[in-house]
C-alpha cells in the first residue's frame, strides 16, 4: 500500500476510535475497547522488537514490572502520571536486562530464556513481600488525577484511561513509523537478516537488540501500568500471566509481521471478538481464538517465525526480507 | 544444618529426583524424535492429574490403579499431537514453541471449564502416613511415587535398548534420514514415542496430583523443570535424565531445606535461565553427542 494510504487509513481509524467516549459508550464497553488498545499497544511494541530479529515470550514480565512500578509509586503518594512514566522505564530496564541474554541466546534458546524470566519476575512479586504485598498483591491504586491544562474529566467512567490508551497506541505506532524510516529501522533489518554480515560491516549487533528490547519494554511497561490503573489491584499471577505473553505474540504474527499497523488492527479484532462475541456465552473457553490463531499462525504461516531470523545458509536470500517488510 | 537433616534432605531429594525423571521423559523423548519443543507437557501433565483427581473421588480406588487409566486417556491426544508436529515448518524448535503454547492456552481453558480453576490434591489415606527408617522420617506417598516412578524408567529403559522398536525410536532419534534409508519405519517409532510419551505424561500427572495441589495454569512449572533437566541430560537419554533428574532433586530440597520451601518456582526458572546461557545453542544439539 502506497504510504498516504496508510496515513488516510491511520487518519479514519484514529477517528472512529475518538468516537466511542464521545458517543456515550457504557463504561464496561469502554473499559474493553481501552483493553483492547493496551493489547494494541503490546502487540505493536513485540512487533518492534521481532524486527530487529528478537522472538519473546515473556512480554508479560515487561508488562508486569511497568504494572507494579506504577503501582508502587501511585501509592506511595507521588502523581499517578509519574508513576505512568517510571513504569515505563522500569519496563525498559528490565527489558534491556533480559536483552542482553541475547549475546548469546537466538532463536528457540531465547524464547525459552524470555519465558523464564517472566516466571523469575513472578517468583520474586510472590515471595518479596514487604515490596509486592507477596501472592495477595496490593489493591487500591489511586486514579488519575486531573491535569490543569487538559479539559477533560479523565477520573469519569473510564474517559481518561481510554483516552490515554489510545495515546499510547498512535505513540508507539508513530514510533514505529519513525523507526522504520530511519537508519535505526536499516540497523534493525540488518541484525534481523543477517547478524553475522552486519558485525562484519561495523554493526555490533548486541547495542541494537539490546535497544530494540528497552524500546519495546518502554511501551510495554506504559500499558502495564495504565492497566494496573484500570484494574485498581495488580498481583503477581494476575499480571505476570503468560497471557501478556501469548497475547501479543499471537496478535503480531496473526496482524503481519513487520507491518505498521496489522498487530494493532489483530489486536483489537482478536480481542474484541473474544470478549464481546464468546465470553458472554462460553466464558471458560473466550481465550479460544488466540489458541487457535496461534496454532493456525505456526503451522501455515509462510516460512513460521523463521522469515525473522537470519537465514541459516551462508548465502543471503536476496529479496525476501523486502517483500515480507515490504508493506511498512 | 546438622547431618541428620543434611541426610533427611538428600534422601528426600533423592526419591524426588526419581519422580521428576518420569515427569520429564515425555518431554524428552518428543524433544529426540521430532525436535519439537512441547511447551504443553506440563498441562498435559496437570491434565492427567486432573482425570485421576476426577477418577478417584468419584470411585475412591487407590490411586496407583489409575495411573494406567490417566495415561491411557491421552492416548488420542498423542495422535492429535503427532499429527500436527509433523506440520510444523522449519526450523522446528521455534515453530513448535509456537504451535505448543496455544495447545498449552487450549488445554488450560479446556481444564478451567471441566474443574473450574479450583485447587486439587489426591490426598488418599495410605499415601498420607509416613514411614520411620532409624532415626529418618519418609513420607509413604512420596515413596510409593519413587518406586512407581522408577519402575516405569526402568520398563522404558527396557523397552528402548532391548527391543526391535526401542532400536527404531532411537536410530529415529539420531540421525532420522538415514534410518529411513535402512528401511526403519520412522514414522512408526515417531507414533509409538507420541503415544509412550503422553502416557507416561498422564500417569505422572496422577502420581503428580498425590503430592502437589492442582491448578489449570500450573502446567508451566512442570514444563520448565522438564526443560531444565533435558538440557541437562541431553534429549531421550534416558539415563542421563535420571542422573539429573536426582541431582536436580538434591539440589533443591537442599536449597529449599535452607531457604524456605517459597523460592522453588523461583529456583526452576533460575535454573532454566542459567542452563541456557551457559550452553548457548540449539536445544536438540546435545543429541548428536
Amino acid at each position: 500500500m502506497p504510504r498516504r494510504g496508510w496515513i488516510g487509513t491511520s487518519l479514519v481509524a484514529a477517528a472512529l476510535l475518538l468516537f466511542p467516549p464521545l458517543s456515550g459508550f457504557h463504561p464496561y464497553y469502554l473499559y474493553l475497547v481501552s483493553t483492547a488498545l493496551l493489547f494494541g499497544t503490546l502487540a505493536t511494541s513485540w512487533n518492534l522488537l521481532a524486527y530487529a530479529g528478537q522472538i519473546s515470550f515473556g512480554h508479560a514480565a515487561f508488562f508486569g514490572l511497568g504494572g507494579y512500578t506504577a503501582a508502587l509509586v501511585s501509592l506511595s503518594g507521588l502523581s499517578p502520571w509519574l508513576a505512568l512514566a517510571l513504569g515505563g522505564a522500569v519496563g525498559a530496564s528490565g527489558a534491556a536486562a533480559i536483552g542482553m541474554a541475547s549475546a548469546r541466546l537466538s532463536g528457540a534458546s531465547l524464547a525459552l530464556g524470555t519465558l523464564a524470566y517472566t516466571e523469575i519476575w513472578r517468583g520474586i512479586a510472590h515471595n518479596w513481600t514487604a515490596v509486592s504485598g507477596g501472592g495477595a498483591g496490593l489493591i487500591g491504586i489511586p486514579p488519575l488525577t486531573p491535569l490543569p491544562w487538559l479539559p477533560l474529566d479523565l477520573a469519569r467512567s473510564r474517559t481518561g484511561s481510554y483516552y490515554l490508551a489510545l495515546a499510547f497506541l498512535l505513540l508507539v505506532i508513530a514510533v514505529f513509523w519513525g523507526i522504520l524510516r530511519s537508519r535505526l529501522g536499516l540497523a534493525f533489518a540488518a541484525v534481523r537478516e543477517e547478524e553475522e554480515r552486519a558485525s562484519l560491516l561495523g554493526v555490533h549487533p548486541l547495542p541494537w537488540k539490546v535497544l530494540a528490547f528497552a524500546l519495546s519494554g518502554f511501551f510495554s511497561g506504559l500499558a502495564g501500568g495504565l492497566y494496573v490503573n484500570m484494574v485498581r489491584v495488580v498481583e503477581p499471577d494476575l499480571i505476570f500471566s503468560h497471557y501478556f505473553s501469548i497475547l501479543p505474540l499471537v496478535m503480531a504474527t496473526f496482524g503481519g509481521l513487520g507491518t505498521l499497523l496489522g498487530p494493532a488492527l489483530a489486536a483489537l479484532a482478536l480481542y474484541l471478538a473474544s470478549e464481546l462475541l464468546l465470553h458472554p456465552y462460553i466464558p471458560a473457553f473466550h481465550q479460544l481464538p488466540y489458541a487457535l490463531a496461534l496454532i493456525v499462525v505456526a503451522l501455515y504461516l509462510p516460512g513460521g517465525l523463521a522469515g525473522l531470523l537470519p537465514s541459516p545458509s551462508p548465502l543471503p536470500k536476496r529479496g525476501e526480507g523486502e517483500t515480507r517488510h515490504g508493506a511498512a | 544444618m546438622s547431618s541428620h537433616t543434611f541426610v533427611q534432605a538428600l534422601l528426600s531429594g533423592i526419591l524426588l529426583g526419581c519422580f521428576y525423571a518420569v515427569m520429564a521423559l515425555g518431554f524428552s523423548m518428543i524433544l529426540g524424535v521430532t525436535r519439537a519443543l512441547n511447551l504443553a507437557h506440563g498441562d498435559l501433565i496437570i491434565l492427567g492429574g486432573y482425570l485421576g483427581y476426577w477418577l478417584w473421588s468419584g470411585s475412591g480406588l487407590h490411586p496407583l490403579l489409575l495411573v494406567p487409566v490417566a495415561g491411557a486417556a491421552l492416548l488420542p491426544l498423542a495422535l492429535l499431537c503427532q499429527w500436527l508436529f509433523q506440520r510444523l515448518p522449519e526450523p522446528k524448535e521455534l515453530s513448535s514453541l509456537m504451535l505448543t503454547f496455544g495447545l498449552s492456552l487450549l488445554l488450560q481453558n479446556f481444564m478451567l471449564g471441566l474443574w473450574r480453576g479450583e485447587y486439587r490434591i489426591i490426598a488418599s489415606e495410605p499415601l498420607t502416613a509416613s514411614v520411620r527408617v532409624g532415626s529418618l522420617v519418609l513420607n509413604q506417598g512420596r515413596l510409593i511415587v519413587a518406586a512407581a516412578a522408577l519402575i516405569l524408567v526402568a520398563a522404558l529403559y527396557l523397552g528402548l535398548t532391548r527391543t526391535r522398536w526401542g532400536r527404531a525410536v532411537r536410530a529415529t532419534s539420531l540421525d532420522r534420514e538415514a534410518a529411513a534409508l535402512l528401511g526403519i519405519n520412522v514414522d512408526e517409532a515417531t507414533r509409538t514415542t507420541f503415544l509412550l510419551a503422553f502416557g507416561l505424561s498422564g500417569g505422572a500427572g496422577v502420581l503428580f496430583a498425590t503430592l502437589h495441589y492442582l491448578y489449570p495454569a500450573g502446567g508451566i512449572e512442570v514444563t520448565l523443570l522438564a526443560i531444565v533437566l533435558t538440557i541437562w541430560a541431553g534429549a531421550g537419554r534416558l539415563r542421563s535424565v535420571l542422573l539429573a533428574s536426582i541431582l536436580l532433586g538434591v539440589i533443591e530440597t537442599l536449597t529449599l531445606t535452607w531457604s524456605g520451601p517459597r523460592w522453588r518456582e523461583l529456583v526452576v526458572a533460575l535454573m532454566l535461565l542459567g542452563s541456557l546461557l551457559a550452553r548457548s545453542g540449539g536445544l536438540a544439539r546435545s543429541r548428536s553427542r
